[in-house]
Order: structure tokens, then C-alpha cells, then sequence
């Protein structure tokens, strides 16, 4: 009885050198399996499209042996783009699992409590009127932190008032969107293309100018999360019981918000607001995981996951027209969201 | 040395005072029960004593040293508290639940020792809860999901543990298995504070009583010489009977039927 003991069902141990981990075994199988889906997604991704190719030129150029044309099409037009919606989707996967567990709802994420409102709104704003003809990137993240401190004043324990943050952030989405509604509508209609495209999420733009600093910047984020994971799923219990062991919970509430804002705000600089794909990815990825309070890194993976099998529905069903992909995953989310409620209400009758 | 001491403690909710003027010494290994009769502040002054809330007036001292200097994570390795009505995760396993009273002695870098698999281990037969360690711990009866977290508070392992009402949602018989399982937590050293709302059980299982009315100390110290008629009378404003029960003579509390009351009955109490 006690050697079974000496290893939790369900984990691996792990010694690296002096640190003793536990692994939460599910979590990893399940996040190998996503990596495989993930892996053949962007396969997929890299054949389907305008010029006919198929999936073995399609490896075949990607390990360096393609034609010219081939090789155009894969590295300058397709891998940007497949790249793209990877990083945003990672991004939004493992924001939408932070704000989910902090407040313990699963409706709370970025897109629901107006932070994307908030960063699309900065970025209307740049882009018409302060940085013309450069793509303000970084004026995401500004708006979004603006929106969650504005959200953060009117509701300072997200643990305990989850209705109230999730409202609030309801309400500040309306305002945010209708003040960046507002500064598109003051400007002349053909200005306005490509800033339309990005508020509706639209990834087939996307260019390493801006994916490579976004990226920077979320892999350095990656160090906090990682210290934050542990102690984030203890708030799953509530207050009481968190800090009964041990956790400085206001602190750890609000480094855990900034943290998925400025990294749910970096996903949307990328695409613009792709909505539900943070709900979705930590539903996902708990049904995966089973038994795991904050499934963040496989949240993230699911979030890369939706995404791109949405991007490449959203390229292969609308050919040769461009569709922006934020529709589709509106549509499926739309779907979802109506699923969760009235399952909520059933099990609340 | 003190394993607990309170002095002068204070608090008020907006403005209206819940307690005034609560001081106690506990000495290591007792089991302290607090009584009271509903918003006599008797929560209020254990989440104050576990850093739930934060201290308006007053100073709080455990195990030699103010509450204010040790850090959250130090403070729970050596006092555990469990709330009147703990939040339970979905979708965690028993054997989980119990497993996350290690981490206030866990680290990034060491998630897992024998230390932690000896501790989980012990709880979990203290609690009598191999037969459902794999169980869903969200599908656990009242009275098995409290044995839960107890074990979990006892794989904490600290030498103080506070216990808001940890029986006033059970049948007596959970309620007797409970209080028998905090009664050996006391019998292995630790001190344990409880806030109970049965008198009888409060009496029969508590080496000293808090009596608390209207956020003050009404009396305090060993659990029979507390309990008179007068005292019980006084707390919740009715008219008891104090019976000794047969086998160990623990006070059993019977309150008197309106009928018998020597007072007339008032109009409003007619059906």
C-alpha cells in the first residue's frame, strides 16, 4: 500500500538533477495527441488552397526539395499564414484557460469580458488616425490592459464575483466596441478594408513582421505562466481553501489576469479578435485532461488546434474567395456557447 | 509556550462591531471548542485567527510569533483552517483533493517527496478513505466528502488546526465519527479550535469551551464548568434543562417546551 503511494495514480515522476516533478500523465498523452493533430493540420493547411498540390509535393517542399513555384507558394504565401494563426491560437488557448480557472466560470475569457473590444479599439485608433500606414501591432496589448484595469476597478475579487466580473465585461465589450465602431465610421469607406477585415479576425495577411516580435514577446511571458501554474489551480477551490494553503490570493489573482490579458491581447495583435477560441480550447482541453484543475499548456495546444482546422475550413470553403476566419470560429463558437448554457440550465432546473 | 493566543481583538463590518474586546491563551494539544448562539461573531473570529481576514485592532500570536510576520506560505505550515462550507473543484479525484493539502510544503522544483506520499498516506487512513480514493471527489455523501477534507487538513500536517462548523451539516452519526476523528488529531499533540454549533457535542468532545454573545467572551475555560443553565440560559435567551448523560456524564442540553414555560405564552405563537 505504501510503495503504490510513494506515486500518485494517474502522474509520473520525474527527477531532473535536484528537481522532483510530478507529471499529471493524461495531460501529457493528451497533449502528444494534439501535437499529432496539430502536425497534420498544418500538413493539410500547406496542400489545400488555390494552386493545386499535393500532400507529398507538399512535404516534399517543406524538407527543401520542392519546384520555385512550389516553394513560393509554401514558405512566402501558405507558412506565414499557418504560422500566424498557430501563435494567435496558442495564445488564446492558454489565456482563455488563466481567466477561466481565476474566475471560476467558464464563460469568463478575454473575448466575453471586453478586453479584445478593448484591443481592437486601440488598434482602430492607431491605425486611422496616429500611425498611418504602418500596422500598430503593439497598440493591442495597450487597449486591452486599458480595458481590464477599467474592468478590474469595477470588480476587484474576480474569484468571488465571477458574475459580476463576467457582466461587467459584457458591458465594457458594448462600449469598447461601439466607441472603435464609432472611429471607423468617421472615416471614408475605402480606408477602411483591411482595418474591417482584422476586427473580424483575418489571417490572410499575416506577415512575420509582426508574428516575430508577438512571438518574442508570449515565449518570454512563458516563464511567469509556468511559475503560475501550480498555484493557479488551487484557486479552482476558492479563496478559503487557497490560501488556507498558503497562497497570497489577491496577489496571485491579479498577476494571473495581467498575465492572460497581455497574452490574450498579443494573440489578437496578430489576426485581430478571433472569438470563442479561448472559451472552446480550455473546455477542450479539461474534457481531455480529466482530472486536471488548469490544463494551460494543453489548453494552448487545443486553442493552435481549433484555429487552424478553422483557417484552413475557412481557405478551403470559400476559394477562391477570402473569408475572414474570425467568422467561422464565430459560427462553431456561436454553436458552442448555446450547447454550455442550456446544458448549465439544465443541470440548474 | 502558547500554541495560540489572541489579545484584544477587534472587528466590525461596516461599522457595526461583530467583536469587541476577545482574548484567550491555548495551550498546545487542548481542543478548544467556540459556542455561540448565530452572529455572536464566532466565524468572524476564526477566520480572523487564520488570516482569512485581515486584523483591525488587536494582535494574534501562534506558536510564539505575530500572525502579521509569517508569510501566507509559512503560516500554512503550521496552522491549517477549513471553511464552513469548503468550495469542492469539479472533476478532481479524492485522492487529489487529499494530495493538495501538501503544497503549502511543496515547491516548483519539488512537486512530489516521500515526505509528501508518507503524510497523504496517513490522512487518508486516519479518514477511513481508502474505499473511495479513486472516487470522484465532487460524488461524495456529506459526510464522506467532510472526512475529505479533513484528511486533507491533516495531510497539511501543522501542529494548529482551526475547524469552522465542520459538523453542523451531518447526522449524528457522521457528526460522532467526525468529532472522534478531531479528538485523535488532539491525541497525537495538535490543538485544534473548532466553532460548534451543538453544545451537547461541543461539551462532550472540547477540553476547554469559548462562550461568545454579542462579539464578547461570556466564559470561558473547561468544557462542564462552562456549561451551567445559567450561562446556556443567558446565551441564546431560552429556558434549558442540563441533563448529565448515562456513561460519561457529559451534559446533554434539552431546551423546555413553550408549554412548560413559566413566563405566558406570547400572542403571535398561536398556528
Amino acid at each position: 500500500m505504501k510503495t503504490s503511494l510513494l506515486q500518485p495514480a494517474g502522474t509520473w515522476r520525474l527527477t531532473l538533477g535536484p528537481a522532483r516533478l510530478l507529471l499529471h500523465r493524461r495531460t501529457w498523452l493528451m497533449g502528444l495527441l494534439m501535437l499529432a493533430a496539430l502536425v497534420a493540420l498544418v500538413l493539410a493547411a500547406a496542400t489545400l488552397g488555390s494552386g493545386r498540390m499535393t500532400a507529398h509535393e507538399a512535404l516534399l517542399t517543406l524538407l527543401g526539395q520542392g519546384s520555385r513555384l512550389q516553394e513560393i507558394m509554401v514558405f512566402r504565401i501558405r507558412l506565414p499564414r499557418i504560422a500566424a494563426v498557430i501563435v494567435a491560437g496558442l495564445a488564446m488557448g492558454i489565456a482563455g484557460c488563466m481567466i477561466q480557472t481565476l474566475v471560476r466560470n467558464r464563460l469568463a475569457t478575454p473575448d466575453m469580458v471586453g478586453v479584445n473590444e478593448g484591443a481592437s479599439f486601440a488598434v482602430i485608433v492607431f491605425s486611422l488616425y496616429l500611425t498611418v500606414g504602418s500596422w500598430p501591432w503593439w497598440a493591442s496589448p495597450l487597449g486591452a490592459v486599458l480595458s481590464a484595469a477599467a474592468l478590474f476597478a469595477f470588480c476587484r475579487r474576480p474569484g468571488e464575483q465571477g458574475y459580476l466580473f463576467i457582466v461587467v465585461g459584457i458591458a465594457l465589450g458594448e462600449l469598447f466596441g461601439a466607441l472603435g465602431d464609432f472611429a471607423m465610421s468617421t472615416q471614408p469607406l475605402v480606408h477602411l478594408g483591411s482595418i474591417y477585415l482584422w476586427t473580424m479576425g483575418h489571417f490572410a495577411d499575416a506577415s512575420y513582421q509582426t508574428l516575430l516580435p508577438v512571438s518574442l514577446a508570449l515565449l518570454a511571458l512563458c516563464v511567469p505562466m509556468a511559475l503560475l501554474a501550480r498555484p493557479l489551480a488551487l484557486l479552482r477551490f476558492g479563496e478559503a481553501t487557497a490560501r488556507n494553503l498558503g497562497l497570497e490570493v489577491p496577489r496571485l489573482q491579479f498577476l494571473a489576469l495581467a498575465l492572460a490579458i497581455l497574452v490574450a491581447a498579443l494573440g489578437t495583435a496578430i489576426g485581430g479578435p478571433v472569438l470563442f477560441i479561448a472559451m472552446a480550447a480550455p473546455i477542450l482541453a479539461s474534457w481531455l485532461a480529466r482530472d486536471n484543475l488548469a490544463p494551460l499548456w494543453l489548453s494552448a495546444l487545443c486553442g493552435a488546434v481549433l484555429l487552424l482546422g478553422s483557417d484552413t475550413l475557412v481557405r478551403v470553403l470559400a476559394q477562391p474567395e477570402e473569408i475572414p476566419t474570425g467568422i467561422m470560429t464565430r459560427l462553431l463558437g456561436g454553436l458552442l456557447l448555446l450547447f454550455l448554457l442550456l446544458k448549465d440550465r439544465r443541470q440548474t432546473d | 509556550m502558547y500554541a495560540l493566543r489572541a489579545r484584544n481583538l477587534r472587528y466590525a463590518y461596516q461599522d457595526k462591531p461583530v467583536l469587541d474586546d476577545v482574548g484567550f491563551d491555548i495551550e498546545p494539544g487542548r481542543l478548544v471548542g467556540i459556542v455561540g448562539p448565530n452572529g455572536s461573531g464566532k466565524s468572524t473570529l476564526l477566520k480572523l485567527l487564520a488570516r482569512q481576514l485581515p486584523l483591525q485592532g488587536g494582535e494574534v500570536e501562534v506558536a510564539g510569533q505575530a500572525l502579521g510576520r509569517y508569510s501566507m506560505k509559512a503560516l500554512a505550515r503550521v496552522m491549517a483552517f477549513l471553511p464552513q462550507r469548503p468550495v469542492m473543484a469539479d472533476g478532481i479525484r479524492v485522492e487529489q483533493l487529499v494530495q493538495y493539502g501538501r503544497h503549502p510544503h511543496q515547491g516548483w522544483f519539488q512537486q512530489w517527496s516521500e515526505e509528501d506520499a508518507r503524510q497523504v498516506a496517513r490522512a487518508r487512513d486516519a479518514m477511513g478513505l481508502a474505499p473511495f480514493w479513486q472516487r470522484s471527489a465532487s460524488s461524495l455523501s456529506g459526510g464522506q466528502a467532510q472526512r475529505a477534507w479533513l484528511a486533507m487538513i491533516l495531510a497539511q500536517n501543522t501542529p494548529l488546526i482551526l475547524l469552522d462548523e465542520p459538523t453542523s451539516a451531518l447526522d449524528i452519526g457522521h457528526q460522532a465519527e467526525v468529532m472522534e476523528a478531531v479528538h485523535r488529531m488532539t491525541a497525537e499533540g495538535r490543538t485544534v479550535l473548532i466553532v460548534i454549533h451543538d453544545l451537547g457535542v461541543a461539551a462532550r468532545y472540547c477540553d476547554e469551551l469559548i462562550a461568545l454573545a454579542d462579539g464578547r467572551i461570556q466564559a470561558i475555560g473547561p468544557a462542564r464548568e462552562v456549561m451551567t443553565k445559567a450561562l446556556v440560559d443567558r446565551l441564546y435567551d431560552t429556558d434549558v434543562d442540563i441533563l448529565s448523560a448515562p456513561g460519561d456524564g457529559a451534559p446533554v442540553i434539552v431546551p423546555r417546551r413553550a408549554a412548560t414555560l413559566s413566563r405566558p405564552l406570547e400572542e403571535d405563537s398561536t398556528p
